[in-house]
């Protein structure tokens, strides 16, 4: 492999609490690989196992449900 | 709301529609355009530009057609819910905004509450920004939540 | 930035001199992107840390400010100063530094002021033999909470100041600059130390990985007088926080200044030394120093202690008419009561200005809302570079040519400040001259700038939720500043979802529910009536539900005030002017039968002496109250002379003289309180106590009184009677739930046998009476939680919406709590509470509609009414109906309340048909998300 592997993450955040969260690191500026990428939802318990199998199905190499 | 066009408001306070424009676009009358060139106006806002300008409220009343103001202040005001002071009764109609001293918690509640019904709030905070004492912990219990 | 220098004027018209100290930042210039603070030179204390670490003379107060607008601190800024300087000036993108600021007086016209200046922690350097400012590993209590909080000098890491290296035994000392007068004035309980040194030691063991954390509490009394306030001390014994009832007298600096070393007497009397790695002084509250300055420009009276004097009947009222006080400013108080008493103040301001209600707000009106159905989608993209916040890390010309080949974008550009006011301008401009019908917005976040662009939407008659924020300033530049191509490709895969998911956007109507402007309440006692009347002066028609045929509950039985105020005048002159007020309608024995509605909007049914009556409100205040238990021990019911408390209060009423020839007389507290059956405290015995054995001893000084305690919990103020008492030389003698005291009858005589721990060894009392401190208990709330569909804690006190931030609130919009029913109380925390309620329910009562967040769930065509998701929605919002269908077969289907959904999706989630979404987080837009996000992805 000449690359180094990048995995592709996808989170899902949760609007009141992890998004809020994701906002204050940037506030803080806490740096931390730009791997994932984040979907907003109002409550993680929203999130039909659906979307996270399509997520696997897709190609990623990670899910992450923040709530 | 009042929808009405400049004519027929200047015909009802007896100016001329220039003088209407001109309060309009100079912001003495506050009114928001709107479609077939009528003035939405605040009925509120009508009240108070009628009362600073010695104009009958009546006309209002007529403005608003069969739509029933509600009526303000009917009941005599008594400071009444301070029970061991001297009752103090006011003549003139109060001044319907609050200043609060004090950006803390509790400060900020009660700007919340006023505000939310109906009333004007000054918050004065000393620092440069409101939060107060509960911004610098860390937690509370029970749920250990964060305090901001 | 501003302070109060004058006033004058009365109630209803006050004018108030405020002086507005510069800021020499320009507010509607700042964008908090901080590089003034980055190049600014001057370092100085961080006050905000209290001065853990440094700030610059630059400054946001901290991260998350509001405003978030950065200042200049004009005492330490080496250009105002010294003339020298402008490093931020000249790197601030937006020019908004100002050094021409200059202070400015203004005079402000109002009708009320509301004083919460709040309270400064305690100083302890004056106290030499706790070495704090000497030994570095001795810190104040607010210290720590920053050394813990992830905002904080740390970082969130705890170490101690010494040698930087985590701590694993720490030691607490209560009661510092509280409950001493000795060393300084303050005679008072701060109540609020204890719980914030239990919080601060049971979050120490979230921060110090591994075995052997050690935290020991070291105190007089424990006071966990608030509600759940025991379980949470029980739980920090369970999880072996050590409790040690004792005062240290010295702190000396351990080994090579690391640590500390500290002496106390244990309650044998023996001499402890132990070594700890670090001291957290619990230091009380204090008024602030400028409380007289304040006092004397409003003409308050303080009391002794400089906090706000206030009757115990009008808490928030000082005696300025006009002029209310809320928080630590009255007396020391936690968040919860500091919350609630706010908004006590703010419902007498409102009282006294009722009848100019509204007339000094306005109400933004919007033009009609363009319909897009038969519309094509048109995108516009507006990329923002937030000066460089954003533009320095990701090439936003790259990420706006890459919108540009996406499908449905019609329009990209690049905005330095997508949220100035200019900008807004133009982005209505483009909407309208591109028809545009769905805006992305790549900036910062939607939790505070998505509003903002709603209505600038709607400005244009667009439907508000057709705006999409892709957030790539907070998630994206700020937190991958070493990565800019990373975060560049980051950036257009985040305008790429957010494009998809904009793409299924539709327009979202905000519900309406007219309000009607009435208000139930449930509960004739002080409670009840108190916000009955705040009501109904504020002319909202009121209805007040008793189910006994008689107002006034609990206050009949109690004789004064924890002031020492007379209950009964207070009391028959609130219910006359409650049952003439011309708004309230009061219905004795009644109840509530059934309801049904939501907030703005109940209905439902109540029985009045056996018939049943229709009434409609828009909120409803539970206010049912609690009543003192039958204790089951302590000979309690066998022998005449054993009684309770509310027993003593008709005694000392009705027949002081029998009393008065009494010699010896035992309290027992907690009796029934902090045991298994009741795990709480119920907070107002132990003032009881206190207040009756003063009284008992001016009937007769010779009376010989004893309390039998587990930790005296007079808080607050109240602290002096405890005092008093034992100047009196009433003997209070401790002891453990383990070892309970005893009472026998000998014969005739009752004699009460307990241990005294520092005579160590059994006592055993000849006395008259008994007066047991018996439980508080709620009344029974079963039918009504059943009702509204609200709830009680496990020992049946009615839960607030949030025990911090809501205190009066129920989880339930529209429904609100007061008095002994949510918790007990002494009846000026009854009084301020019932008022709050009062407060929070004519914020609802004011409006004539109410619009509800447009985030909410809808039933789709393929609901089958399989109902699984009823119980998982936490909210109670979806109930099963039958449903005709188009083809005219019946089955279920669900419909959810639109007021009572939060929009959680937990219903969506659980559906395995699609038969139910959230308003803009639907399936399709979510799924389209997914797909954009890993579209790159082999």
């Amino acid at each position: 492999m000449a690359e180094k592997f990048e995995p592709v993450i996808l989170g899902f955040l949760c609007n009141w609490c992890a998004y809020a969260g994701g906002d204050l690191a940037g506030v803080g500026r806490l740096q931390y690989p730009a791997n994932m990428r984040a979907v907003r939802v109002m409550c993680s318990g929203m999130v039909h196992p659906d979307l996270v199998l399509e997520a696997f199905n897709r190609g990623a190499d990670g899910v992450i449900m923040m709530g | 709301m009042i929808a009405i066009h400049v004519g027929q408001l200047a015909r009802k306070l007896g100016v001329h529609r220039n003088t209407v424009t001109n309060w309009i676009n100079s912001g003495k009358l506050k009114a928001t355009a709107t479609v077939g060139k009528k003035y939405l106006i605040d009925k509120n806002v009508f009240r108070i530009f009628c009362r600073e300008y010695g104009i009958s409220e009546n006309i209002l009343q007529e403005l608003i057609g069969n739509e029933t103001v509600p009526s303000k202040g009917d009941l005599p005001f008594t400071q009444n819910l301070n029970f061991n002071s001297k009752e103090v009764t006011m003549s003139a109609k109060p001044i319907g905004s609050v200043l609060v001293v004090g950006g803390g918690i509790a400060g900020m509640q009660a700007t919340l509450d006023l505000a939310n019904s109906g009333y004007f709030v000054h918050l004065v905070e000393k620092s440069s920004g409101i939060g107060g004492a509960m911004a610098q912990l860390d937690k509370t219990f029970p749920t250990n939540d964060c305090a901001m | 930035m501003s302070e109060v220098v004058d006033v004058s004027g009365e109630v209803g018209n006050f004018v108030v001199k405020v002086k507005k100290n510069p800021r020499y930042i320009d507010m509607e210039k700042c964008i908090a992107c901080g590089l003034c603070a980055q190049k600014c030179p001057r370092k100085v204390d961080d006050e905000f840390n209290l001065g853990l670490n440094q700030r610059t003379s630059a400054y946001i107060k901290y991260g998350q400010s509001v405003p978030l607008k950065y200042a200049i601190d004009g005492e330490t800024c080496i250009y105002l100063k010294r003339g020298k300087c402008k490093a931020c000036e000249k790197f601030c993108p937006t020019s908004a530094i100002n050094f021409e600021d200059q202070e400015e007086i203004v005079d402000l016209n109002v009708g009320a002021v509301i004083l919460s200046p709040g309270f400064k922690p305690f100083d302890p350097s004056g106290f030499d033999f706790y070495g704090y400012g000497k030994i570095p590993d001795v810190v104040t209590s607010l210290e720590y909470e920053r050394l813990l909080s992830s905002g904080g000098p740390c970082m969130g890491h705890l170490v101690r100041p010494s040698d930087h290296r985590e701590p694993k035994s720490i030691a607490w000392i209560q009661c510092v600059g509280s409950r001493n007068t000795n060393r300084c004035e303050n005679g008072y309980c701060s109540s609020v130390c204890c719980m914030y040194a239990i919080k601060e030691a049971l979050v120490t063991a979230e921060h110090i990985a591994g075995e052997g954390l050690k935290q020991s509490i070291f105190y007089m009394d424990i006071r966990s007088h608030g509600k759940d306030f025991d379980r949470f001390y029980e739980s920090a014994k369970a999880k072996g926080v050590r409790f040690v009832k004792a005062r240290p007298h010295t702190i000396e600096a351990g080994q090579d200044n690391c640590g500390v070393t500290m002496r106390y007497a244990q309650e044998d009397g023996q001499v402890m030394i132990e070594h700890f790695d670090m001291a957290v002084l619990s230091i009380g509250l204090e008024p602030t120093t400028d409380v007289k300055q304040l006092a004397d420009i409003f003409k308050l009276d303080l009391n002794q202690y400089r906090f706000a004097k206030t009757s115990d009947f009008s808490p928030a009222c000082s005696n300025r008419p006009g002029v209310y006080v809320a928080g630590a400013f009255q007396t020391p108080k936690a968040i919860p009561r500091a919350v609630t008493e706010a908004s006590t103040a703010a419902v007498e301001a409102t009282t006294a200005l009722i009848r100019s209600r509204g007339e000094l707000t306005q109400q933004k009106i919007y033009p009609s809302e363009r319909s897009i159905a038969n519309e094509e989608v048109r995108i516009g993209v507006f990329i923002c570079s937030c000066g460089i916040n954003i533009s320095g890390i990701i090439n936003v010309d790259e990420v706006a040519r890459y919108a540009r080949s996406l499908p449905h974008v019609v329009h990209v550009e690049n905005n330095l400040f997508s949220c100035s006011a200019d900008t807004q301008e133009m982005m209505a401009k483009k909407i309208v001259e591109h028809s545009l019908n769905r805006i992305i917005i790549a900036a910062c976040t939607p939790r505070t700038h998505e509003a903002l662009f709603q209505e600038t939407l709607q400005e244009t008659g667009l439907n508000p939720y057709l705006v999409e924020m892709a957030n790539i300033r907070n998630q994206n530049a700020w937190v991958h500043q070493r990565e800019p191509e990373m975060a560049t490709a980051k950036a257009k895969d985040q305008v790429r979802m957010a494009i998809a998911k904009a793409a299924l956007s539709v327009p979202i109507e905000r519900t309406k529910v007219n309000v009607i402007p009435k208000a139930l309440v449930i509960g004739g006692g002080v409670a009840g009536m108190q916000t009955a009347l705040s009501l109904a002066d504020q002319n909202f028609e009121t209805v007040l539900l008793e189910k006994s045929d008689r107002l006034g509950g609990n206050a009949w039985k109690v004789n004064t005030t924890d002031q020492g105020e007379a209950i009964r005048p207070y009391l028959e002159s609130l219910i006359k002017r409650v049952e003439t007020h011309s708004n309230i309608q009061v219905l004795k024995n009644a109840s509530v039968t059934s309801a049904k509605g939501s907030v703005g909007n109940f209905s439902g049914t109540v029985q009045v002496n056996g018939g049943q009556r229709e009434i409609a409100y828009g909120v409803a205040v539970l206010a049912i109250g609690g009543r003192e238990s039958r204790p089951e021990e302590y000979l309690f019911g066998q022998d005449p002379r054993v009684i309770t408390h509310l027993d003593l209060d008709a005694m000392l009423r009705d027949d002081p003289a029998s009393l008065k020839k009494a010699q010896s007389i035992v309290f027992i507290q907690c009796v029934g309180s902090r045991d298994e059956r009741r795990p709480y405290c119920s907070r107002i015995c132990c003032t009881h106590s206190v207040k009756a054995v003063i009284h008992l001893k001016g009937l007769n000084p010779k009376m010989n009184v004893y309390v039998l305690y587990r930790d005296i919990r007079t808080y607050g103020e109240r602290e002096d009677l405890y005092r008093k008492a034992r100047d009196l030389g009433v003997l209070f003698i401790s002891y453990g739930p383990e070892r309970k005291p005893a009472v026998s009858l000998d014969g005739k005589d009752l004699t009460v046998k307990t241990y005294d721990p520092i005579l160590r060894m059994p006592i055993s009392i000849a006395v008259d009476h008994v007066v047991l401190a018996a439980a508080m208990e709620a009344n029974d709330s079963h039918e009504l939680t059943e009702l509204y569909k609200c709830a009680a804690n496990a020992d049946g006190f009615l839960n607030e919406a949030h025990p911090k931030l809501r205190p009066v609130d129920m989880s339930v919009d529209g429904l609100f709590v007061a008095g002994l029913c949510n918790y007990p109380k002494p009846l000026n925390e009854t009084i301020a509470q019932a008022k709050a309620a009062a407060a929070r329910a004519a914020v609802i009562l004011s409006q004539t509609e109410m619009t509800l967040d447009a985030i909410k769930s809808f039933v789709t065509d393929k609901c089958d009414g399989c109902a699984l998701c009823l119980d998982v929605c936490p909210y109670r919002a979806i109930k099963l109906e039958n449903y005709q269908a188009a083809n005219g077969q019946g089955h279920f289907r669900i419909a959810t309340d639109k007021a009572l959904c939060k929009g959680c999706g937990l219903c969506s989630a659980t559906c395995p048909k699609g038969g139910v979404y959230v308003h803009g987080f639907t399936m399709d837009q979510l799924r389209a998300q997914v797909v954009a996000a890993l579209e790159d992805v082999a």
